[in-house]
């Protein structure tokens, strides 16, 4: 029985009862018990995600802070337990001090940079086409472009991997016929080619998103739009795109959590790109401590990704809300 | 709207973290003995290892092993074991590779067992025994041992005009050489950037990356030893006289598959891999002794292996140090291990071992663990390993990569390396002497 029907049976009794007097003493405690209950109920429903929230979020985030703020002492060659103490910011110069490491940062900001305006721009698009009135197949567009995000990403991964690798790649092979070389898997490649597994993943996903959005806008606003002569392109520009503002608003803040998160892809890829040094990304760099066995590294490197994660999402919020502010 | 991606977000951070909290929840603790025998637990991965310890226990009824099979060390098997010591509820014994060793030691997981191990010394081959310790302290007994040996494509050779293998490095270059002049698409070998590969190579030529010296650990990653193995290494890959591919990569087997990439410089364990990737070349491959540096003093190098070390904590010393010693070198056990777990005994007596006399038809019924064996006797003893090796062969890795790609030099990869390698180990407080 939900609190409210509770309350509501409560005062419908009060207030068909013939005399008040009797009623209101008998009902006065009770009706108090039930307002109590009332109040702890939503507390009651909050708990099951308050208590998964403070014990896999909260505490391992404070953990990790904690972590942060420690170093292990050992004595001669360590042969007896180390002692963690307490070393202030110490863990923090050392990490930012790390070059390796403040490069894989500049490095997934700058292919997000490149990508996510390329994926969004893409999904965008499609997202579009699926929503004018003339697409033909419409189901079977949709689907298609979809699926790559239905295949897990491991194996997209996987699959992306071989189509990279110099020796057995029919893709360099066939530009190698035309008289391009190019190998996926040098230096400069690297960047792209794990931008365009990226890619492939999710612009699919994003589609379906902004698609959604633009299933909502309600039919008489393009309706009213047509009826001005505004169709088409124009119709997507002055009509569809401001209204679907917020998913792709949604879209870029995931986008950008996803690649500062960047770790499958790039894993995947050091198979056939050796070249792909273990930390080329703040993640990879992060695990890299703790397969050393070095936690408080770890939890360090794990630290500032979290804050350049919430400067990232939280600054480009800021930006579009002023933006949005002014129109 | 504004709060509404957040929440999503939070959502979607909270199911990622639970996830991770599930997961980490999955392994459970170690079992409760029993009274009566002592019971000693041991982990471990690698297949066969539970039908030696049945075993033992069919013929030790005073001590009861019980084996859990965990990931293997450098999936997560090693994290778990020294998760495992600082909860303080870590088995008796563990499998650790000879190069994670002296890593678990400095991190004070293992317990010294030198007084016990100590009687079992001269059974086993001698580096091998020092590698089970630290600076003195024995931590644990030796299972296996992987010395590395010349892989080649005997019929390719003959056909580019070399009746024989290379016995010098020298020769391999002269070799490498004619079969690219002959071929432009064939190369004598490859250069890979498996670090403990590289390392073998190193260890060869005498090189002392890690040791001791009193109570500081020494590393010298780029000593004299080490820029003769990158020059030499260095010189193939400019002149392009062997291929760059990733190890173990399907690159790799597709090109020895295809005979454009003529033999593998590799530990024992890689002959059964090898066999298994190039299926449809059987018959044609042979193994010859590694190329050394000096032919009047051979001396060999050895990529692989693993004693089963005492980790701290563990109660019952003298009995863990006992069933390992038994492990390692019993008749029956060593010949289950030899077959299912295809090791190669680092007991001196398993050198022996009639599995070890089987003719191979892959290599043209060549009985291959003849060379091997010989190879087994030619390991420099004077290599150790290094506590952070994890973060050193990552780097090192990267490094050999990136030298086969031709971004950076193989001596500046081994000098990242040891750069690395010092400032890992300070910020993890140890000292360097």
């Amino acid at each position: 029985m939900s609190p409210s029907s509770v309350a509501t049976r409560a005062r419908s009794k009060v207030r068909t009862g013939d005399t008040p007097e009797p009623s209101r003493s008998k009902a006065g405690p009770a009706r108090r018990r039930r307002t109590d209950g009332r109040r702890w109920a939503p507390l009651g429903f909050l708990a099951p995600f308050g208590t998964l929230f403070a014990v896999t979020f909260v505490a391992p985030i404070c953990y990790a802070l904690y972590e942060s703020l420690y170093k292990l002492h050992r004595s001669g060659l360590g042969l007896a337990p180390p002692s963690e103490v307490f070393t202030g910011l110490s863990n923090y110069t050392d990490a930012l001090g790390d070059h390796a490491f403040t490069a894989s940062i500049v490095r997934v900001v700058l292919i997000g940079l490149v990508q996510v305006p390329l994926m969004l721009g893409l999904a965008l698009v499609l997202a579009l086409l699926l929503d004018a009135r003339r697409t033909p197949f419409k189901r079977f567009f949709r689907l298609g472009f979809f699926l790559p995000y239905a295949i897990p990403g491991v194996i997209g991964g996987l699959m992306w991997s071989f189509l990279y690798q110099p020796d057995v790649s029919p893709i360099a092979d066939a530009l190698g016929r035309i008289g391009l070389h190019v190998d996926f898997t040098s230096d400069g490649m690297l960047p792209w080619s794990v931008g365009n597994m990226l890619t492939w993943g999710w612009t699919g996903y994003n589609m379906i998103v902004i698609h959604s959005a633009l299933k909502a806008i309600p039919g008489e606003f393009t309706e009213a739009a047509e009826l001005d002569g505004c169709t088409g392109w124009r119709l997507a520009w002055h009509i569809k795109i401001p209204m679907v503002r917020p998913a792709l608003v949604m879209t870029t803040v995931f986008s950008i959590i996803g690649m500062a998160q960047l770790y499958n892809e790039p894993v995947i890829m050091k198979a056939v790109a050796p070249n792909l040094a273990g930390d080329w990304t703040p993640i990879m760099a992060a695990q890299n401590e703790v397969a050393a066995n070095n936690y408080h590294a770890a939890a360090t490197r794990s630290v500032i990704l979290a804050l350049v994660i919430f400067v990232l999402s939280f600054g480009f919020m800021r930006f579009v809300n002023k933006r949005g502010g002014a129109q | 709207m504004k709060s509404r991606p957040f929440r999503a977000a939070t959502l979607a951070m909270a199911l990622t973290s639970l996830t991770a909290f599930a997961a980490a929840c999955g392994s459970d603790g170690s079992a409760e003995q029993a009274s009566g025998p002592v019971t000693v637990e041991f982990w471990g991965w690698a297949p066969g290892y539970e039908k030696s310890v049945e075993l033992f226990n069919a013929a030790h009824p005073g001590i009861k092993v019980t084996y859990s099979k965990i990931s293997p060390g450098s999936k997560g098997g090693y994290t778990k074991m020294l998760n495992a010591v600082k909860a303080g509820n870590a088995p008796c014994l563990g499998s650790v590779g000879f190069e994670t060793l002296p890593t678990f030691a400095a991190a004070g997981a293992l317990q010294d067992a030198t007084e016990a191990a100590a009687p079992y010394a001269k059974e086993y081959a001698p580096w091998a025994f020092a590698q089970s310790g630290v600076s003195g302290r024995t931590f644990g007994l030796p299972v296996d041992i992987a010395p590395m040996a010349l892989i080649y494509r005997k019929d390719l050779f003959t056909k580019y005009g070399i009746a024989a293998a290379p016995r010098t490095w020298d020769e391999y270059a002269a070799d490498a050489a004619i079969i690219h002049a002959a071929d432009p698409n064939a190369y004598i070998g490859y250069f890979g950037n498996d670090a403990y590969n590289f390392a073998g190579l190193a260890w060869q030529a005498g090189a002392k990356w890690f040791g001791t010296s009193g109570d500081k650990w020494t590393v010298n990653l780029n000593d004299p030893a080490t820029k003769k193995v990158t020059a030499f290494w260095q010189d193939l890959i400019d002149r392009k006289l062997v291929k760059t591919v990733p190890s173990f990569d399907t690159a790799l087997y597709k090109g020895m598959g295809e005979g454009t990439i003529l033999s593998d410089v590799n530990a024992v364990w890689d002959t059964p891999i090898l066999a298994d990737s190039v299926k449809q070349t059987s018959g044609n491959w042979a193994v010859a002794p590694m190329p050394v540096w000096d032919a009047a003093a051979p001396a060999t190098g050895n990529a692989g292996g693993s004693p089963n070390a005492v980790l701290k904590g563990c109660k019952h010393v003298k009995e863990a140090v006992e069933f390992a010693h038994w492990f390692g070198t019993d008749q029956a056990s060593v010949s289950n291990l030899i077959k299912e777990t295809g090791i190669y005994p680092a007991a001196l007596s398993g050198l022996e071992n009639p599995a070890l006399h089987q003719p191979d038809p892959f290599y043209g019924g060549q009985t291959i663990f003849d060379v091997f064996k010989e190879s087994a006797g030619r390991v420099d003893t004077g290599f150790r390993w290094g506590p952070v090796m994890t973060k050193t062969s990552g780097v090192l890795g990267d490094g050999l990569g990136k030298a086969g790609a031709g971004g950076l030099g193989l001596d500046a990869a081994l000098a990242e390396t040891q750069a690395q390698t010092v400032a890992e180990m300070k910020t993890q407080g140890m000292e360097i002497g």
